[in-house]
């Protein structure tokens, strides 16, 4: 066995020691973290729209009007016999999975919030709801319902949530395109600084490169040596980012559950989205390793 | 003779030069109109005072820098036409050993010696056994481990000859190749190119060297005034036409 076997093999273009290596490691760790946050609220807003998709399609609501008569007895009396008729219509639609009318505990449940405790709800001539479950892929002719409830009572009015709905979703939409912007910013700005930090160490080692090229180094085995330092940048950069960025997730999660009305709460993050936002550093490993590479193969193209 | 263009042929001259001129952003040309042909197996020394352009010709051969005008064929191809991945392959072909060494400090000899090898993508066992080999034969296999700066100019030249001659190339090209170094070793090392030229390789060495010239009768090309005559050791006169 020759001594030889024994000494170990240095790169031959010294990226270790680059000045840029600490620059570039902050930004990916910068940038990565950002991207994290960011995204979780884009999958975050996508699983809310899920929901609320869903939820459109699943359901609606009849809501009964109280008759109004001088004798509130009467009065209620008259509310529930149309309630009950609505009710029996509504269970002979086609689509329609489930019925169900909300007793008196649950509306006084529902109108809590907004009156507070201590008012006697007995007084208040308060409309009656009929929560309708609608079959999985049920096609519903809303108007034609609407037809219907009215031909059977003329306090009955059919909510299908689509109004305020739609106004959520086109709400939550325009926030999606703004986080999509970031994070196409954010890439770009990782790039650029790649970009430069190769620039700048391609003029830094410039000497060695051309030793290289007379020993018949083509561009890409150079260029690979720079793919090789970046992924491994991208790859710690893009670890710290994350490592800071997950508590940050977990605590705007935290906050956001204790809203109530439910809505933003619903705004889950689920397994698969954290498989994404996990990922992020073998994301940002590759961009810096691929964006290096090309960097190289382009700059040493203005060489002989 | 007519140039050859892009396709090479096993005959065609390791070098050829038509018409070449060199000239430096807007100043004079330091190479006038040289006409060259380098046959396989030939050996030159190439003189001239200094700022002659002895550098720049041999950067051309190296293929380092491209002509002002003219064209120049390495190994059959036209440098101005070839692509970069192309001229990176015919450099694997030329050994180069530099006036200032070029070594790269922050390796070991070892690693300076193995470069030529490693760009090659030759497998690490087989080039451990080149190097450790070549390294004991101009006797620095002790200082395996050391870098550049803890060398004397001797051992700096003989490793920057050691990497020129680890991939035995077609064509080698020396800038002063024994200039640091002692008598006994610069003979040991002239015996090395003369052996490697006896196996078929070209070689041109650039040197101030009268000695040297005298003591290995080898064709002299000489640059003058940016033109090159070359001398033969039977002492006639001619163009670099060999």
């Amino acid at each position: 066995m020759s001594k030889s076997q024994f000494i170990s093999r240095k790169q031959e273009l010294p990226l270790d020691g680059d000045t840029t290596s600490l620059f570039l490691q902050v930004i990916i760790s910068i940038t990565v973290f950002i991207f994290a946050i960011t995204l979780s609220g884009v999958l975050s807003i996508n699983s809310m729209l899920h929901n609320w998709n869903e939820s459109i399609l699943g359901s609606l609501t009849v809501q009964i009007m109280p008759v109004n008569l001088a004798d509130k007895n009467k009065a209620q009396a008259e509310t529930l016999a149309h309630q009950d008729n609505v009710a029996e219509y509504l269970k002979s639609v086609a689509g329609v999975e489930n019925v169900s009318p909300l007793n008196e505990a649950q509306l006084k449940k529902l109108i809590q919030p907004w009156l507070g405790d201590g008012v006697n709800l007995n007084n208040l001539p308060l409309p009656r709801i009929i929560d309708v479950k609608l079959k999985p892929q049920a096609e519903i002719d809303f108007e034609e319902l609407s037809a219907g409830l009215a031909k059977i009572s003329d306090y009955a009015s059919l909510d299908n949530h689509k109004l305020w709905l739609s106004k959520l979703i086109k709400f939550a939409d325009g926030l999606k395109m703004l986080a999509m912007t970031v994070l196409i910013l954010v890439v770009m700005v990782t790039s650029g600084a790649i970009f430069y930090t190769t620039q700048t160490s391609l003029g830094l080692h410039k000497y060695i490169i051309e030793i290289l090229h007379t020993m018949g180094a083509k561009d890409a085995y150079i260029a690979q040596q720079y793919a090789r330092r970046n992924a491994f940048l991208g790859a710690v950069g893009g670890i710290i980012g994350i490592l800071f960025a997950v508590p940050v997730i977990f605590l705007i999660a935290s906050l956001a559950r204790q809203i109530e009305g439910g809505i933003i709460s619903e705004a889950a993050l689920s397994l698969p989205d954290w498989g994404i936002i996990l990922s992020l550093p073998a994301f940002s490993a590759a961009i810096a390793m691929t964006t290096a590479y090309y960097t190289v193969k382009q700059t040493l193209q203005k060489l002989l | 003779m007519a140039v050859k263009s892009i396709h090479a042929e096993s005959n065609a001259p390791v070098i050829e030069m038509q018409n070449v001129g060199i000239r430096y952003d807007k100043g004079p040309e330091i190479l006038k109109d040289i006409k060259l042909s380098l046959k396989k197996g030939s050996f030159h020394f190439l003189t001239g005072k200094s700022g002659a352009g002895k550098t720049s010709l041999l950067s051309m051969m190296y293929l380092a820098q491209k002509p002002s005008r003219g064209i120049v064929n390495v190994f059959g191809r036209n440098i101005n036409f070839a692509k970069r991945d192309s001229l990176a392959m015919l450099r694997r072909k030329i050994g180069v050993v530099f006036q200032d060494f070029r070594l790269l400090d922050h390796l070991s000899a070892f690693d300076n010696v193995a470069l030529p090898l490693r760009v090659c993508g030759m497998d690490e066992k087989e080039v451990r056994k080149r190097v450790y080999e070549l390294l004991q034969w101009v006797e620095l296999d002790r200082h395996m481990q050391a870098t550049p700066a803890t060398l004397s100019g001797g051992e700096k030249q003989r490793i920057a000859i050691a990497r020129a001659v680890i991939n035995r190339p077609e064509l080698l090209l020396a800038d002063e190749p024994t200039g640091n170094v002692d008598g006994d070793i610069a003979i040991k090392l002239m015996k090395l190119f003369v052996e490697l030229n006896k196996l078929g390789t070209t070689v041109v060495i650039a040197t101030h060297s009268e000695k040297l010239i005298s003591d290995f009768s080898y064709p002299c090309m000489h640059l003058q005034n940016g033109g090159l005559h070359i001398y033969y050791p039977d002492g006639k006169m001619g163009m670099p036409n060999v």
